[in-house]
């Protein structure tokens, strides 16, 4: 049998007189594809997306809408207030997103599994991998996505405080020159704690095909380290500060601490160890959640 | 590549821990419609698999549309179209959605892939339910999706894995209808999977046939439902003796039904068969019985099964 000519813009039955239209639903494509790129984007852009819950139904609007409002209320509050008291009262950064911190895992583990566990609980796997998607290219995409979502959430209170405590003074040109380099500490607070709550959300997402499960084991898994390392130092006599590092949630508040260059009378009785411990804390958490969210993906049964 | 085969495999083998569900299967498959049939647990989909990629064989080699399955997985994506056997449907997405996102993922540009979306979802016959959610499509349905989302990106050849579970007669017949209008009018090389023979012999025009892993038959339509010996003469009249006056006359004859079946004397001969008609038409004359229906039976699939077994 040879194939027939397509010929653009007519479904032409190869049999007939070559006049007839049999179908208008169906032609050949000859345009014009953008290829794995193209794919990647759109696996990309449609995961960031449903983690802000938009395309998706109500429902799955409630915890983004709910943890961002619940995030930037406080920050505005505070500007509120210093607003009013001509600058008297200071802005606690990292005090204000250290309290938030538990809501941005609110955030993960109600989200995270929209992205990655309805792929194999509706299997839609196997119809991405027959396509211009890699099983690492799935994977990579999904994990930015999820990164780039939750560090605009992670970002947004920061930011606000800083752009609100520029705006809100006397002279914002003199204050910026002041405090410009606040921006690092603001930008690497949300990179790093976003980088490690994505990285433990994701490894846990993708071994959890039930997104219902996933959430719970997401939620629980914080919940349970936090647990663990408060036993380890109240029961076990483990240092407060060693015991700190298993819980991610009190570990990301207290480099936020220190690297907004705050204190709590804790850490001046029970100095923390330096800044950089925590870097490599968080980096770690991503990178392991990422290799194990690869891992998962190439061995998986699609 | 029009001249070369779709498919083409050599000693493939695929082994899960102890179980062989591939048997170092050597098939040949020319473009056109296949059929490739074998009971459940017989490795179909196994094979369907490895051809996609999605699982590697244990050893053996594959071509698809002259590209070998490893090396050349990029250019095979975007020539193949796959219909999984199970659900596969977000039920809170709609079929445009899902349809236009699925072809921005084959690397459709954004404006083509919802044009493409649309068009495919028309050729399968969903309209004003498309946009609604999936979640509330009835099996029809949802199959329908199922093949436009393979469809989508403009395949040369569709890789159907029981394209026809769970389905009602009429909805079997619509999808069959479909499956070969695809296949023929747009000249799509369908690999088409099922473990009901009856259905695939109405719209293939080869069949494999595969058991526990291993090749049984693969076979060219024609070769299997050609004429056969038997002559099937319905008449309006006795059945019962019109077919003892025939065995009077030499003829090999049996009654099946309301239909006698008359055993042509040499089949490949037209002589024998003048010779079948000329004694039929005696007989019918004779007994004053009208001649209702007279034909060369043709082969049935089903025979196939016969072979094998």
């Amino acid at each position: 049998m040879t194939q027939p000519v397509p010929t653009p813009g007519l479904a032409v039955d190869p049999m007939s007189d070559g006049s007839t239209i049999h179908d208008l639903g169906y032609r050949r494509y000859a345009g014009e594809r953008v290829g794995a790129a193209g794919a990647w984007n759109a696996l990309y852009v449609q995961s960031v997306r449903t983690m802000f819950g938009m395309g998706r139904p109500a429902k799955a609007k409630v915890i983004p809408i709910l943890v961002i409002a619940a995030t930037m209320l406080p920050a505005l509050a505070i500007l509120a207030a210093a607003s009013a008291s001509n600058g008297q009262v200071p802005l606690r950064y990292g005090q204000l997103i250290g309290g938030q911190l538990l809501l941005f895992v609110l955030f993960v583990a109600a989200q995270v599994p929209e992205v990655l566990s309805r792929d194999q609980q509706h299997q839609l796997l196997p119809l991405l991998f027959t396509r211009d998607v890699t099983r690492a290219s799935y994977a990579l995409a999904r994990f930015g996505a999820i990164f780039s979502a939750v560090f605009i959430v992670a970002l947004a209170p920061l930011l606000l405080l800083y752009v609100g405590e520029i705006g809100i003074s006397k002279n914002p040109a003199a204050t910026f020159r002041l405090m410009g380099d606040r921006i690092w500490p603001v930008l690497g607070q949300s990179t790093l704690s976003a980088f490690a709550m994505t990285g433990i959300g994701a490894a846990l997402a993708a071994w959890t095909p039930r997104r219902a499960y996933a959430t719970a084991a997401i939620f629980g898994t914080f919940l349970l380290l936090a647990a663990i390392a408060t036993g380890l130092d109240d029961l076990a006599g483990v240092s407060r500060r060693t015991a700190e590092l298993l819980d991610p949630i009190r570990a990301m508040g207290t480099m936020a601490m220190i690297l907004f260059a705050e204190k709590t009378r804790g850490m001046e009785l029970n100095p923390p160890p330096s800044v950089g411990v925590y870097v490599a804390l968080t980096l770690g958490l991503g990178a392991s959640g990422l290799l194990l969210l690869l891992w998962r993906m190439r061995r998986i049964r699609a | 590549m029009n001249t070369s085969l779709v498919i083409e495999t050599e000693g493939l083998t695929r082994r899960f821990g102890a179980v062989v569900a591939l048997d170092s299967l050597t098939i040949r498959i020319e473009p056109g419609i296949t059929g490739l049939v074998g009971a459940n647990g017989a490795g179909k989909s196994t094979l369907l698999k490895i051809l996609l990629g999605l699982v590697a064989p244990s050893s053996g080699t594959a071509r698809v549309l002259d590209h070998e399955i490893d090396a050349d997985r990029h250019a095979i994506r975007r020539l193949v179209g796959y219909m999984p056997e199970h659900d596969c449907l977000p039920p809170d997405m709609s079929a445009t959605e899902f349809v236009t996102w699925l072809a921005r993922c084959s690397g459709f540009p954004p404006a083509a892939a919802r044009e493409r979306a649309a068009e495919v979802l028309r050729h399968v016959g969903l309209f004003e339910e498309r946009y609604r959610p999936m979640g509330g499509y009835s099996t029809g349905m949802a199959q329908r999706v199922k093949l436009a989302q393979a469809l989508v990106h403009d395949p040369t050849l569709l890789i159907l894995d029981e394209p026809t579970n769970g389905l009602d007669p009429a909805g079997r017949d619509d999808m069959l209808a479909l499956i070969e209008r695809t296949g023929r009018e747009f000249g799509i090389s369908v690999l088409v999977s099922s473990h009901l023979l009856g259905e695939l012999e109405r719209i293939c025009d080869g069949i494999v046939l595969i058991d526990n892993g291993r090749l049984i038959r693969a076979e060219r339509l024609g070769v299997l439902t050609g004429v056969t010996s038997t002559l099937i003469v319905e008449i309006d009249g006795d059945s019962d003796s019109f077919a003892r006056a025939l065995a009077g006359m030499g003829m090999h004859a049996s009654v099946d039904r309301q239909a006698v079946l008359v055993t042509v004397p040499d089949a490949t001969d037209a002589q024998g068969e003048r010779a079948a008609f000329d004694a039929v038409r005696d007989v019918a004359v004779l007994q004053c019985a009208a001649i209702l229906r007279m034909e060369r039976r043709r082969g049935h699939l089903e025979d196939l099964f016969d072979v094998a077994s």
